[in-house]
């Protein structure tokens, strides 16, 4: 009998604790950038539903201004930060190794290694450091190629056809010529290494390796990455673009390809104008040989709560419910494209649906498909250096100052390790 | 100390003290902090770490490369282009002179996102007007942004158009102070207007222009906005990446405070160098 009593209580008591942390009230500030920052507005309704008086305001900074503003604030001692911050997984780490005391522990409350094993090793690893949770895994990015279907039928390309870099190739050379105007795709060559780490991760090569104790950005993945993109650029079926260009230029129909982590889905479609419905769709990334990896991941965030936060129970309400359940990362799925990288998420119907914006085809069910294949990356917390130094050397090759790729990368590693310390992979 | 004395300063001691807290403290600091290696908390002393990296880092070369190349380019350019254009606002056959004054004035009140935004849109590669009219008159378009040295010629434009005017209107000031009688007595000698422009006007501009030009390579020491945000942060990959920026990214991109005390330290010795030399070369002779 006792014992029971003890259960009863003890039930009625995580009951109080719930219906307790449902009358939560206050008001939460995030920063985040983009469709991310519409995507965590999105899920407002559903959570406010359960959390009727906790207000909920989504500051849409951008996604450097984030980061500058985020390693400000922290340096100054969490002056002027948000309850809750967006990071991307491969900056993450110089967070977590300059200002652990600048965000909440996780684990403290309520992150349990139990809720933490639903999401993937490979977003979780740049997240945890010992025992300590500083962020949760938001979502992933693996890469797919979007195209314009109208397009590539002018020039009688079938995007099944394109298996290697050097049949991309071919067919934009085909598309640019039954397309005046329009060029096969577009890259942020002068502001970013984006192609590099996309092909590179493709073929199991990143900046450094996955413990992060060497650097590996002259492996032979890497240095066959930057050549592809040099052909590219060389061919003319690639020409330089940032973020907003791109999108200017999908607007305008300039462009017919567009590479990018499977969350630019959200971008297209909430940006183009009405009359490109129906005429975009996705196919596998090409590999360097026909039997190749056709699998990479690029972006992908989480969330964090700073320990500036007034409320960091309320915070963590919001973070879990948008994140930690089904229903919150859905929400983003379907609006803007977020891919989940909550495992229980990708069973969602959703997932399966062929979609009218995309010509009815099932997107996500390409696009999920590859993430069991995609290779981790490690940003570390020397991403930032080694990023500068390799876009460098990325524009130093494409212009034709190195003799190869290899020596492009060769001198690329040598000045990572110059700045990092770390040794140069053999 | 004297009575006096003592209520001055004390009149004087809220500005001395946020002198201090504000100015003379964070100069000792970071000069403490560039013999640590500030890579990961807790932060060490470890003296040659940055001073070291510095002479062997091709990124720092890179930069001061970059801002000599600005400065040895863009000044002379502007300051020339400031010393005409001040003649020609002097000249007594100009109408509307305040309205051309405030014209030429006007680029140094506007904000410089707001231009960097304008310049950004008029050099696209795809839809700028400069393009435009490159192809137009049959020239080839340029990519400003991914060519490295249509980048740094990009940079150079913008801070020349930002920057003459306001040199313009000091030499101007200088012109107006130079004395009529001077000109009269070389006409009356049938001394040629170009002449008259060597051997009069520029030489009794020297210090005025001394003055612009060490401003200029103050100024030019410390370039920021512009690259960083017509250029994007010195793109592409570095090749209009100046001093300010090298020492911005250090600071804030990837948090290593130590080296960027260094070059800080390093910039502010190398712009005092620069400067004795102007006044070296600019020294009146005896």
């Amino acid at each position: 009998m006792r014992v029971k009593l003890g259960c009863a209580t003890l039930a009625l008591c995580v009951a109080m604790g719930a219906s307790g942390a449902n009358a939560q009230s206050g008001e939460l500030t995030i920063w985040s950038w983009n469709i991310a920052a519409s995507s965590l507005e999105a899920v407002v309704e559903g959570f406010n539903a359960q959390y009727p008086d906790i207000s909920v305001r989504v500051d849409d900074l951008g996604n450097q201004q984030v980061f500058d503003r985020l390693l400000a604030g922290c340096a100054a001692g969490g002056a002027g930060l948000p309850d809750i911050v967006s990071i991307e997984n491969h900056e993450a780490e110089i967070f977590w190794a300059q200002f652990p005391d600048c965000f909440v522990n996780l684990r403290d409350l309520g992150y349990t290694e139990e809720l933490a094993s639903e999401f993937p090793d490979f977003k979780r690893t740049e997240l945890e450091v010992g025992d300590a949770a500083y962020a949760m895994p938001w979502d992933s990015g693996p890469v797919v190629m979007f195209y314009r279907r109208d397009f590539y039928e002018n020039a009688g390309v079938d995007p099944a056809s394109i298996q290697t870099w050097d049949d991309f190739i071919e067919a934009g050379i085909a598309i640019a010529e039954a397309n005046p105007g329009v060029t096969m795709t577009r890259a942020d060559l002068n502001g970013d290494t984006e192609w590099v780490r996309m092909i590179g991760n493709e073929q199991g090569c990143g900046f450094f390796s996955d413990d992060g104790s060497a650097i590996t950005v002259n492996q032979p993945g890497c240095v066959a990455a930057l050549e592809k993109v040099k052909e590219m650029v060389d061919a003319g079926i690639m020409t330089a673009a940032d973020w907003d260009e791109k999108i200017q230029a999908n607007n305008a129909g300039t462009v017919a390809s567009q590479m990018y982590g499977g969350w630019y889905e959200g971008t297209i479609r909430s940006t183009v104008p009405e009359d490109q419905h129906g005429l975009w769709g996705v196919y596998l990334m090409p590999s360097l040989d026909a039997n190749g990896p056709r699998a990479a991941n690029l972006g992908g965030s989480s969330l964090a709560i700073t320990s500036a936060s007034q409320n960091p129970e309320a915070a963590w309400a919001y973070v879990n419910y948008t994140l930690g359940t089904n229903e919150g990362q859905v929400t983003m799925l379907r609006e803007y494209g977020l891919v989940p990288s909550l495992l229980s998420a990708l069973d969602d119907p959703y997932v399966s649906e062929p979609l009218e914006f995309w010509g009815g085809q099932a997107v996500w069910v390409d696009i999920l498909g590859t993430l069991d294949d995609v290779v981790p990356s490690r940003g570390t917390p020397f991403f930032g250096d080694a990023d500068a130094i390799v876009q460098a050397a990325q524009t130093q090759y494409i212009n034709g100052a190195f003799e190869s790729a290899q020596a492009a990368l060769d001198d690329a590693a040598s000045q990572i390790a110059l700045v990092t310390g770390l040794p140069i992979a053999e | 100390m004297r009575a006096r004395n003592r209520i001055a300063y004390g009149f004087l001691a809220p500005y001395l003290l946020i002198f201090a807290v504000f100015w003379i403290w964070p100069i000792i600091y970071s000069f403490y902090l560039s013999f640590l290696s500030t890579r990961a908390v807790p932060w060490t002393w470890a003296p040659h770490m940055n001073w070291g990296r510095l002479w062997i880092d091709p990124a720092f070369w890179n930069a001061l490369r970059n801002t000599l190349v600005i400065l040895f380019i863009q000044v002379p350019v502007m300051i020339a282009l400031a010393t005409l254009l001040a003649v020609l606002l002097n000249s007594q056959l100009l109408k509307a002179r305040g309205i051309m004054r405030f014209a030429f004035f006007a680029p140094v009140v506007v904000g410089e996102v707001a231009y960097a935004a304008v310049f950004r849109l008029m050099f696209n590669a795809d839809f700028g007007v400069i393009n435009k009219i490159l192809t137009g008159v049959g020239l080839p378009a340029v990519s400003w942004f991914s060519n490295p040295t249509a980048a740094m010629a990009l940079i150079i434009m913008a801070v020349t158009w930002r920057w003459v005017g306001y040199n313009a209107i000091i030499i101007l000031a200088g012109l107006q102070s130079i004395p009529d009688d001077v000109y009269e007595a070389a006409t009356l000698d049938k001394v040629s207007k170009t002449k008259q422009f060597f051997f009069i006007t520029l030489p009794l501009l020297r210090p005025i222009i001394l003055v612009c030009v060490v401003l200029s390579v103050i100024g030019t020491m410390q370039l920021f906005a512009e690259p960083f945000l017509i250029t994007n942060r010195g793109g592409p990959g570095g090749a209009t990446e100046t001093l300010g920026l090298f020492l911005y990214r250090q600071g804030f991109t990837v948090l290593n405070f130590g080296y960027a005390s260094a070059v800080a330290y390093t910039i502010a010795g190398l712009a005092i160098i620069i400067s004795l030399i102007n006044f070296w070369l600019g020294r009146d002779p005896k």
